[in-house]
């Protein structure tokens, strides 16, 4: 009875939290379509705000410039953050272990604003003295890099920490040099978190707006960027139509990168329990 | 305890050619904890040698130790009269066959075991010949362009062989080869296992905490505990004359004695103990007076209900317990002095009891050969 | 044997390298900038210049240090009423997206296995898809004349529209919607893996279903809690973007101050000043949640 009580209430729970969680989400799609120059006001369905999206010559380009450093930030991240990773997870005892460990961990829980302050302080102090870099398209890629090193830290370490340390000495055993332990074994066991890694991270970059904005030099604005502004202004139909192609872009990837994982899941399980019958026969 | 043929057994001493030779080898950890303790050890060519001990005594760091993977904190290791002590694991003509086999899981089984010979820089040719030629040794030629998930528990044991003898490796290890394996399919592997190591000649070292599988593998064992070897020797040696008190108690079952020697002549020894006079029909290394221990195992333990003749080798005690474990059935007995003797009596026919049941007085008996004075 | 010598030599190198690079790396980008923040917190507005970080005129480096900002951070009450009005906030959107998060994810622990995926795909699915254009749908809801206020007074529950936007409620329904991710993640890892014998050992030795959950349970989610709430309470103190946009002018948070006192009023001592304090504050729930993951972290290693 009260087990049965329990079941109905954790479904209504569960159903409401999604409903909370999706209500914005679904509101802004439908009002995409919305002929109405009043956001919230349903007149009639049209396209009207996705051909003014696609006349928006300032938020175009902004996305060019988002997805640009998001590619490469990300990629930096990947790369730095596999170091993270390795040297965090293989060398349990060094010299200052705990200070990179923790300056690992700050960007993941220091507030941007802060982490965005101190960058830009400090990029400002080495153009002072160096005479580069100026502030734009490198400054924000830093950024985006240093905080998406922290994210693909974690994703990499927590790979690796599920991973066969007998591999690599299997490897090792048989007479695999240390870069060919890593290129022969370690590299593509790694594969799959790299590549979630780098997802992450491209995300990341291509959603900020605090660290962009404090890094970002004059003609250099990405698409959170402009975005904000126009949203601190008040609202606007355009966005809900930029807000409807991400959200189909990253909706679609997601349902079928967590479908593509599922199938690879299944077929190995399939051909373990044929592996074991076989045995058997 | 069976032991199973193993040709090398046979071997004289001046035949015997020395492969390994570790000198004074230790391992401490943190500058105090002591995994491997001074350990010296000569492996001769061809046998099968079989590190046994409980976990955390050291053997798996001795293996590590040869497979190059731990560097020793003091000693040396000689392979074929080379010292290899210093030499990274990828270039020690040694391969390892991993506990739970440590098979590439990205690789095919041809991969797998193709993985170093291509290390090697082998011609192409050479290496599928050689390939084939292993896989044809272990039975797997048609699972060649499986992945590892893909086979079952024992056919994964066989790649994982396969692959550490493709390169011909001078020494083989073996890290609990079978313990991955369930009880039923562990004793047929065993014998497979061994058979391919004797057709390919190949020197083993073989670590597990499974005396049975140490026993029926290797051709010498050691007793390993706390780091250092307690007995090196066959396997009947150390199971029918074992050193000491620990080795006695670790291997297989035993009833311990404790007593003190009253004659000690050339030809034998009398040991009284609290339960009854022993009379050992051999000399041992020990004087009148000493303290020692009597070991005796439940097997060479005859039961009867009638008193046995004579003054020696025999106890009086009341059925406790009977257990019965088909092929032979235990029976405890407890003795005036409290304590408890163990006798096992093998099931020859089928009707079970020797006439005796719970509750019943009955003597022990057993040969002037039977036990082992045990002065440590 | 020399070529044995010099693999060692190489395998030591790679060491280094595996070690150095991150460490320049956060070297440079994290702890230099950190240190330059302090520094700067630590000058007037007219020394502030980075061209006189360190002072050589004396012939060796110097620094002086000017506590004004700190000083003024301490006088002005509009400063700490700011740092105690963001605590509050990040509290109440931790307590209501705990309350929220653990029955949440305490049933999707317990649902079918095959579909958790599902359930854990559809919580993460938000948090990939943009968190501003996320934020900027709430406000399209909760403007005066926005979708929930014509909602309510289509179906003529009432005539005037609420004033939603720009008021608490807005904030703190904007930070719960954006943290609550960050709080059920942890929450669901730690319930997954609860073992149910434990419930079932409880319940045979004649425990309520409620009692067990008390007894039971929560203190063995505990390290789920703290990670969660830690996850969500840490960034909301210095939360910019949800009260710029959903906040309005009258709730006041410390981020934003920062900001304005950066862009708008160009006081870089100021604005490094109150980071630091903001710093200061977040170390100390930094600390729990640094013990809590390495507690967790060395409880896997033991067992």
């Amino acid at each position: 009875m009260s087990h049965g009580l329990n079941k109905y209430f954790g479904k209504a729970w569960m159903l409401a939290v999604y409903m909370f969680l999706y209500l914005p989400i679904v509101t802004l799609v439908i009002y995409s379509f919305n002929d109405s120059k009043l956001v919230t006001v349903w007149s009639h369905a049209s396209l009207r705000w996705y051909s003014a999206l696609a006349a928006d010559a300032d938020l175009i380009s902004a996305v060019w410039l988002s997805l640009k450093i998001a590619f490469v930030s990300a990629l930096m991240s990947v790369f730095f953050g596999t170091f993270v990773a390795f040297a965090l997870n293989r060398y349990k005892r060094f010299v200052g272990r705990t200070f990179l460990s923790s300056m690992a961990n700050m960007p993941l829980v220091m507030p941007e604003v802060i982490v965005g302050l101190a960058l830009l302080l400090m990029l400002v102090s080495v153009q002072h003295w160096l005479g580069f870099p100026e502030r734009g398209l490198f400054t924000i890629l830093l950024g985006h890099a240093l905080l998406g090193t922290a994210y693909a830290a974690v994703v990499v370490t927590s790979r690796l920490k599920e991973m066969d340390g007998r591999l690599d000495e299997a490897a090792m055993d048989l007479g695999s040099k240390p870069w060919q332990v890593f290129t022969l074994v370690t590299f593509p066991l790694l594969v799959p978190a790299l590549v979630s890694a780098f997802l992450l991270t491209f995300t990341l970059s291509f959603d900020d707006v605090v660290l962009s904005a404090f890094l970002s030099g004059p003609g250099y604005n990405t698409m959170p960027m402009v975005i904000f502004s126009r949203a601190r202004l008040g609202l606007n139909p355009t966005i809900n139509a930029v807000a409807t192609v991400t959200i189909t872009v990253v909706t679609i990837a997601v349902i079928a990168s967590s479908f593509y994982t599922s199938h690879v899941e299944r077929k190995r399980k399939r051909e373990m329990a044929l592996a074991y019958s076989d045995a058997i026969r | 305890m069976a032991t199973a043929s193993k040709p090398q057994t046979g071997m004289k001493s001046a035949e015997k050619e020395e492969l390994l030779r570790i000198e004074g080898i230790s391992k401490i950890y943190d500058g105090t904890v002591k995994a491997v303790d001074d350990v010296s050890l000569t492996v001769y060519k061809g046998e099968i040698f079989g590190l046994l001990g409980g976990s955390g005594c050291g053997k798996s760091t001795l293996l590590r130790m040869l497979a190059g993977f731990e560097a020793p904190t003091k000693g040396k290791i000689y392979l074929a009269e080379q010292d290899i002590t210093n030499l990274p694991a990828y270039q020690r003509p040694i391969n390892m066959m991993f506990q739970s086999y440590a098979l590439f899981p990205h690789l095919s089984v041809w991969e797998n075991i193709a993985f170093g010979l291509k290390r090697d820089g082998m011609p192409k040719d050479q290496i599928a010949e050689r390939v084939e030629k292993m896989l044809g040794l272990v039975q797997l030629t048609k699972f060649a362009p499986r992945k590892p998930h893909q086979l079952s528990g024992g056919q994964q044991q066989r790649v994982a062989l396969a692959r550490s003898l493709a390169k011909r490796p001078q020494l083989l290890l073996l890290d609990e080869p079978l313990g991955a394996l369930d009880k039923k399919l562990r004793e047929t592997t065993q014998l497979e296992l061994v058979n391919i190591i004797e057709q390919v000649g190949v020197t083993c070292v073989l670590v597990t905490h499974d005396q049975e599988e140490a026993m029926t593998m290797a051709s010498r064992i050691a007793v390993m505990s706390e780091g250092y070897f307690l007995q090196v020797g066959d396997p009947d040696t150390v199971y029918e004359m074992p050193n000491s008190r620990k080795v006695a108690d670790f291997i297989g079952n035993v009833n311990m004695f404790e007593g003190v020697i009253e004659e000690d002549e050339p030809d034998h020894v009398t040991v009284r103990s609290l339960e009854c006079i022993h009379y050992v029909g051999h000399g041992i290394s020990g004087h009148a007076g000493m303290q020692v221990g009597v070991a005796l195992r439940p097997e060479k333990v005859m039961l009867s209900k009638r008193k046995p003749k004579g003054d020696y080798n025999w106890a009086e005690g009341e059925v406790i317990e009977i257990v019965y474990f088909g092929a032979h059935t235990t029976y405890h007995l407890k003795l005036a002095s409290g304590m408890v003797l163990k006798a096992q009596e093998i099931n020859s026919t089928r009707d079970l009891s020797c006439g005796l049941t719970w509750g019943d007085k009955a003597y022990a008996h057993w040969s002037n050969e039977a036990m082992v004075v045990l002065t440590q | 044997m020399a070529q044995s010598k010099n693999t060692f030599l190489n395998f030591f190198s790679g060491r280094k390298l595996i070690i150095g690079v991150p460490y320049v790396w956060f070297i440079s980008l994290a702890a230099i900038p950190l240190l330059i923040v302090l520094k700067i917190s630590l000058s007037t507005m007219e020394t502030a210049s980075v061209s006189n970080m360190v002072d050589w005129s004396k012939g060796w480096p110097s620094l002086t240090l000017n506590f004004s900002s700190y000083q003024f951070i301490a006088s002005d009450a509009l400063y700490v009423k700011t740092y105690l009005s963001s605590i509050k906030y990040a509290l109440i959107t931790t307590i209501i997206c705990l309350a929220i998060g653990y029955p949440f994810a305490y049933f999707m622990a317990r649902a079918p296995k095959h579909i958790q995926p599902t359930l854990l795909m559809l919580i993460m699915l938000p948090f990939w898809t943009s968190f501003l254009l996320r934020i900027y749908a709430w406000k399209t809801l909760l403007v005066n004349n926005g979708i929930i206020n014509n909602a309510l007074i289509s179906l003529g529950v009432m005539s005037e529209p609420i004033a939603m936007m720009n008021t608490p409620f807005s904030l703190t329904i904007g930070m719960v919607y954006s943290y609550l991710p960050f709080m059920i993640l942890p929450l669901y890892a730690n319930l997954s893996k609860l073992d149910i014998r434990y419930l079932e050992a409880a319940a045979d030795l004649g425990t309520s279903p409620l009692k067990t959950f008390w007894l039971v349970t929560v203190p063995l989610s505990k390290a789920g809690i703290i990670a969660g709430s830690m996850l969500v309470f840490i960034p909301s103190i210095g939360e910019y973007v949800i009260p710029e946009l959903l906040g309005g002018s009258n709730t006041l948070m410390i981020g934003r101050v920062l900001w304005d006192e950066f862009f708008s009023n160009n006081d870089w001592p100021m604005a490094s000043a109150v980071a630091i304090v903001m710093i200061l504050l977040i170390l100390v729930p930094m600390a729990l949640l640094n013990k809590y993951q390495s507690d967790q972290a060395s409880d896997k290693a033991g067992a």
